[in-house]
């Protein structure tokens, strides 16, 4: 079902579609991960069509009910493909959820009849054809690096970016993973693409906690400090996530956590298309670069500075 | 922290422990939980484990000498932060992060005591409005959880007066609405929600 760039016979390249699920936080507190990638996927003539989404249920519905977790994102995949479209989300946790629905529907026979016996008293169907992907690895495999090289206009040179994967979008292992789980690199190399370096970043890998930001805070400021802390210490200008819940643990909680540990820091925060949108030339108003809470004005400073 | 009342250091009353526990949490999407050999790589990186009361590896332990009692009132299920870092190293390719939400599930569904009551309210309001607008609704998340969880409407309030601030500033930016987002087709969600409580009972 993928049309990833298929050739086609006159030679053109077929235009790259995806049904898009941005999930709840995109409407919301993560607008500006939202704004960005619309902005970049259309820079790369990559289209992401609209379903009538509804929410993953996220850690919320699996700790209350294993296949509540399973029929809701499963919902996401029979409107997908009735389009005829493969999935995909910004949103590390949606698109985690949604592949795991994905995989249990094809993979295991009881799970699997549950989650249709769901679907069908709504009507639906999911055969189980198409795949969940998240936007890095459409960035980093799909459109691919020529690509995106070709169209950048503003190479980022000077700035250091930390790059912070966090926890779903390479873990748990997949069947067919598009990056390692241990030791993944996709990150950095999109990143190099925008003409930033990307630092040795220890807590690349290192959960952030923020499933505990409601129901333990102490923990969860634990765990982001840590990770805010290792960025400044390895020299970073800023750190570059693409989960939403991420970016709220490091940017909008960055303010109340550096108080609770006395301590001054302000470390910008970039949402990977963000970032990518900044190189490929388009405005900084446009991708939401406003809307952070720690300021990255000093940072689009430097860069007109250039 | 270990205490002197630390399961570890009390003999095990087989006659108090389920055999069937360890297949109830498969059930529930623990996939292979009685393959564990107890080679810790779980524990080793999992990066919460400081606040666990049992480590993920004596967990697993406990869940096949059937301790039922004792992991689902244990601290450890709650503090996970579903990172799935003991997932992805299992060398025996059990789903440890499931393994925690199996026993969180059964924890509410039978109606135990449990360590940390912020986090059942968490995951049952969250389902709730997901139920009601097919979407999370922050404000509204943060508002029952408050209810859930305090004394009263007052302190509640209070609760979230102290958020008030940070929900300003987001306000400020345009990323906080003061209205649910919806499904369209709401009625399909409620469906499948509605079915999946009826096959549920059914079982
Ligand atoms: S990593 Fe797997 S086999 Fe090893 S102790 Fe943990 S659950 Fe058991
Ligand atoms: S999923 Fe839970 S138990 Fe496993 S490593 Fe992460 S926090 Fe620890």
């Amino acid at each position: 079902m993928t049309d990833e760039g298929d050739v086609q016979e006159d030679g053109a390249t077929q235009r790259l579609r995806y049904a898009y699920f941005p999930g709840c936080s995109l409407e919301a507190s993560a607008r500006e991960y939202d704004m960005a990638t619309r902005e970049v996927f259309n820079a790369l003539d990559v289209e992401l069509v609209d379903i009538d989404w509804n929410c993953c249920g996220a850690t919320a519905a699996s700790s209350t009910d294993h296949l509540l977790g399973l029929a809701l994102p499963a919902r996401n995949l029979a409107l997908a493909e009735k389009e005829g479209l493969d999935i995909t989300s910004p949103c590390p946790e949606c698109y985690m959820k949604t592949w795991m629905a994905g995989d249990a529907a094809r993979s295991s026979p009881d799970t699997g009849r549950k989650i249709r016996e769901a679907l069908g008293a709504a009507g639906l169907e999911y055969k189980g054809g198409i795949a969940v992907k998240h936007i890095l690895e459409i960035l980093a495999r799909d459109v691919g690096p020529e690509a995106i090289r070709e169209k950048v206009k503003t190479p980022l040179h000077g700035l250091k970016a930390a790059p912070y994967y966090g926890c779903l979008i390479v873990r748990p292992p997949r069947d067919d993973p598009f990056d390692s789980p241990e030791d993944p690199g996709t990150l950095e190399e999109v990143i190099r693409l925008t003409g930033a370096r990307p630092i040795r970043f220890q807590s690349r890998l290192r959960c952030c906690g923020g499933t505990q930001l409601l129901p333990n805070e102490e923990l969860f400021m634990k765990m982001t400090y840590a990770i805010l802390k290792d960025a400044r210490d390895s020299g970073a200008d800023f750190v570059v996530t693409a989960c939403p819940l991420c970016h709220m643990a490091l940017d909008a909680k960055q303010k109340a956590i550096a108080a609770a540990y006395q301590d001054d820091m302000e470390m910008p925060v970039l949402y990977l298309t963000q970032l990518l949108g900044l190189a490929l030339g388009i405005e900084p108003r446009k991708l939401g670069l406003d809307k952070n809470l720690v300021s990255t004005k000093n940072l689009i400073k430097s860069l007109k500075a250039q | 922290m270990p205490a002197a009342s630390d399961v570890s250091y009390q003999p095990v009353r087989l006659r108090e422990c389920e055999a069937d526990f360890v297949t109830q949490v498969e059930e529930h999407g623990g996939r292979d939980a009685h393959l564990c050999y107890q080679c810790g790589s779980c524990s080793g990186g999992c990066p919460v484990v400081f606040m666990m009361d049992h480590t993920p590896r004596k967990l697993l332990r406990m869940i096949n000498l059937g301790m039922k009692d004792q992991v689902l009132a244990s601290g450890t299920i709650w503090v996970c932060a579903s990172c799935f870092t003991c997932t992805t190293r299992c060398p025996r390719g059990i789903d440890i992060a499931k393994v925690m939400t199996a026993c969180r599930e059964l924890a509410q569904k039978e109606g135990r005591e449990i360590d940390n009551p912020r986090s059942p309210a968490f995951y049952q309001s969250f389902v709730e409005i997901v139920e009601n607008y097919g979407r999370l609704f922050e404000p509204m998340l943060m508002a029952k959880i408050a209810m859930r969880t305090r004394d009263g409407p007052i302190d509640a309030a209070r609760e979230l007066v102290k958020d008030a601030p940070l929900g300003l500033e987001m306000a400020r930016r345009g990323k906080l609405s003061l209205l649910p987002h919806r499904t369209k087709d709401l009625e399909q969600v409620r469906k499948i929600v509605r079915k999946v409580r009826e096959m549920e009972v059914r079982k």
